[in-house]
């Protein structure tokens, strides 16, 4: 389109200059065509192929290697958490592969705190969108920080609703991440059903192409019970299979109070297609974690260092001890307490 | 810059053709050309090959694409697509009806009324869900906020207005019914009755369709007690269930059509019941969806994605949950073995 504008205009240009002419101006002239030139390099740099290696584009054709570099860094970088890698990966790949969605997906992330949940919505953002977290096609919410206060909740539902259809029509391919869901408001949530829901298009939009992403806390202990029965029953955490959890999980989360979800139709009308559990973190894990964390700051791995790092996190149950009670968190700051250089 | 390029062009043509007298009949000829040519290319039958037009009023539905497309994706609906489809022909057939056709879907989640209206707005308009004169409104998304009755009600008879008077045989699409304000779809009422006209626009030609879970579960019971007496399930007639429907429906407070005069005043041409998706249906969903996808159907694997969705009642176990939802997302967790599968066969 601007191609063919930028030659129009040359063109008539052009053809106002030169027929009465008995001779050429070469200075108008060579304005002329150096405009006309600059016209058609516009059309030519504005053409997608080239403009999207020096600015950030909207995925139509989704990157084939998405789902397998997703697969790797869970892999590398998540621990102790071998449903999530599994269903992640899975939804994720035949999510992108399927042109025929009909519904945009929308995954529900609940688990004890640490384990994992933002760390994952973070490697999803990182392996569909170059930029992460900070492209522009990646919204996250925080239900604490974008929707505090009860008495707004129509302002918030009216603003939600705008901006997720405003950026849906810009790129169908969008990322919406909303964390704590647990302490957001119970209505709000059903403001955005609609566009979750099986429609092909809602007022000219289609929704079908984007990823919605849950994140909450709801749920943790029902979790926590499932892997300690297996614990006790002797059996290996990854004995442990999603439809262990999975049933228990959403009525355990339709019926707490402080789930973001309660009474919400999100879940009376399934359209939450992937309730995924972070089972609570145990002491080799968060070993694993003070690794990566050393490694990564460049300093040599002393496994003294990291078990008196990992023992002093604390654990629970109370007789037990197993699993740790922050998961991951606060281990950066005792390495900086270990290591003092 | 339209403006600019039209200002460019006025400026070429009298140094392009510095005629000092026009030459009559040539231009008379040329005049008269381009005006045929115009005149051709907006006749309808060229023109609509490249624009959407409002299907005139000789039009027909076809009845036999339209038993086929419900026949071959509509599973275990035998009584939603009995009644759909005479409604549908009885109304597109009838050179002068009396009033617009109103269906009132109701069912249980999952079990295809969505889908049903979809297949029947493809009918109507090409275009389907995206045709510019098939209309759906969401309870949830267009009437969120409770105090502004007033307003949507108004705005819903302007747009009703202007878009039945720009098209005759427009179709619109009620969601969400149960969840909707009951003041708000008593503004439609009477865009609903049996007037020739009204203020100089008639809606005789128009479809209205409702979707609603209210009712759901009394049909569920139904149903069930169907099944419990050991009859089939396509014995059911539409008699057992209308007379509990309409006044389950009328009765109930979270149905928008809840004391509504649509109902007093018997609007509703039809009421159409959904039941709820046994498990050989939940099987057909699966196969529908492979095939649609392009992989080989496995039986195993239908048969596991089949097994894995919940059942009700607690004993029984013979309805789905959630109808045909959420069949895809377990698809892409059997992806792996299909795939492979696929492959293996070549």
């Amino acid at each position: 389109m601007k191609l063919r504008r930028g030659a129009l205009r040359a063109a008539l240009a052009l053809l106002l200059l030169l027929p009465p002419a008995g001779a050429v101006e070469p200075i108008s002239l060579g304005l002329a065509i150096a405009g006309a030139a600059a016209s058609a390099l516009t059309g030519f740099i504005s053409y997608p192929r080239l403009y999207c290696y020096f600015r950030e584009c909207c995925l139509h054709r989704h990157d084939q290697r998405a789902a397998a570099a997703l697969q790797e860094t869970l892999d590398k970088r998540l621990f102790g958490q071998h449903l999530v890698s599994k269903v992640v990966v899975k939804a994720v790949r035949g999510f992108l592969n399927n042109t025929n969605a009909k519904k945009p997906l929308a995954l529900s992330l609940h688990g004890w705190t640490g384990t994992g949940k933002n760390f994952v919505s973070k490697i999803v953002a990182e392996s569909i969108y170059k930029k992460g977290l900070q492209s522009k096609y990646v919204h996250q919410f925080v239900s604490t920080l974008h929707f505090p206060h009860a008495h707004s909740i129509n302002l918030y539902k009216d603003q939600l609703q705008s901006w997720i259809r405003g950026n849906v029509s810009i790129c169908p391919r969008s990322l919406f991440i909303f964390d704590e869901m647990d302490k957001m408001h119970a209505g709000l949530i059903d403001s955005i059903k609609p566009f979750l829901d099986y429609y092909e298009l809602l007022d000219g939009v289609s929704y079908r192409q984007a990823i919605f992403i849950f994140l909450s806390n709801a749920g943790a202990e029902k979790i926590t019970e499932v892997a300690l029965d297996f614990w006790r029953k002797g059996r290996t955490r990854e004995d442990i299979q999603l439809t262990d959890i999975q049933n228990a999980l959403s009525v355990s989360v339709f019926n707490n109070k402080n789930s973001g979800f309660w009474h919400s139709t999100l879940i009376d009308k399934n359209l939450i297609d992937y309730f995924i559990p972070f089972l609570p973190l145990e002491y080799k894990h968060v070993k694993m974690c003070v690794r990566v964390e050393v490694e990564s700051r460049g300093y040599a791995v002393d496994e003294d260092i990291l078990t008196r790092i990992a023992d002093e996190m604390t654990y629970f149950p109370r007789e037990e001890r197993i699993y740790s009670d922050k998961g991951c968190k606060t281990v950066d700051a005792k390495l900086d307490y270990y290591y003092d250089f | 810059m339209k403006l600019l390029n039209a200002a460019l062009i006025f400026i070429l043509v009298p140094t392009l053709t510095p005629a000092l007298a026009l030459e009559p009949l040539s231009v008379g000829l040329a005049i008269g050309v381009a005006s045929a040519l115009t005149g051709y290319l907006s006749h309808p039958r060229f023109y609509c090959s490249y624009v959407e037009c409002c299907p005139r009023d000789g039009q027909r539905l076809n009845a036999t694409a339209l038993k086929a497309q419900l026949d071959s994706r509509l599973f275990g609906q035998h009584l939603a697509k009995d009644v759909v489809l005479k409604a549908v022909l009885g109304f597109s057939n009838n050179p002068s009806p009396k009033k617009p056709l109103m269906l009132s879907l109701h069912g249980w989640a999952g079990t295809g009324k969505n889908f049903l209206s979809q297949i029947l707005a493809e009918h109507v308009h090409p275009a389907g869900l995206r045709s510019k004169f098939v209309h759906l409104f969401l309870a949830t998304l267009h009437f969120p906020h409770h105090d502004q009755v007033k307003l949507y009600k108004e705005q819903l008879q302007n747009w009703i207005r202007g878009n039945v008077s720009a098209c005759p045989s427009s179709v619109f699409i009620f969601d969400e019914m149960d969840k909707m304000h009951p003041g708000v779809i008593d503004a439609i009422k009477p865009f609903l009755d049996y007037y020739e006209e009204v203020d100089g626009v008639s809606y005789r030609k128009a479809i209205f369709i409702f979707l609603s879970n209210a009712g759901g579960d009394l049909i569920n019971k139904a149903a069930l007690d169907f099944w419990t007496s050991g009859k089939r399930r396509e014995d059911i007639q539409l008699k057992d269930l209308e007379p509990l429907l309409s006044v389950g429906v009328f009765n109930n407070k979270n149905s928008g059509l809840w004391h509504s005069s649509i109902i007093d005043r018997n609007l509703i041409d039809y009421f159409v019941p959904f039941l709820p998706l046994e498990h050989r249906h939940v099987k057909m969903c699966v196969r529908a969806e492979m095939a649609a996808r392009g992989y080989t159907v496995d039986e195993d694997i239908v048969q596991a994605v089949a097994d894995e969705m919940t059942y009700f009642p607690k004993e029984q176990k013979i309805y789905s949950d959630k109808g045909c939802k959420t069949v895809q997302a377990k698809l892409d967790i059997h992806e792996d073995l299909v795939m492979g599968d696929t492959r293996a066969r070549g």
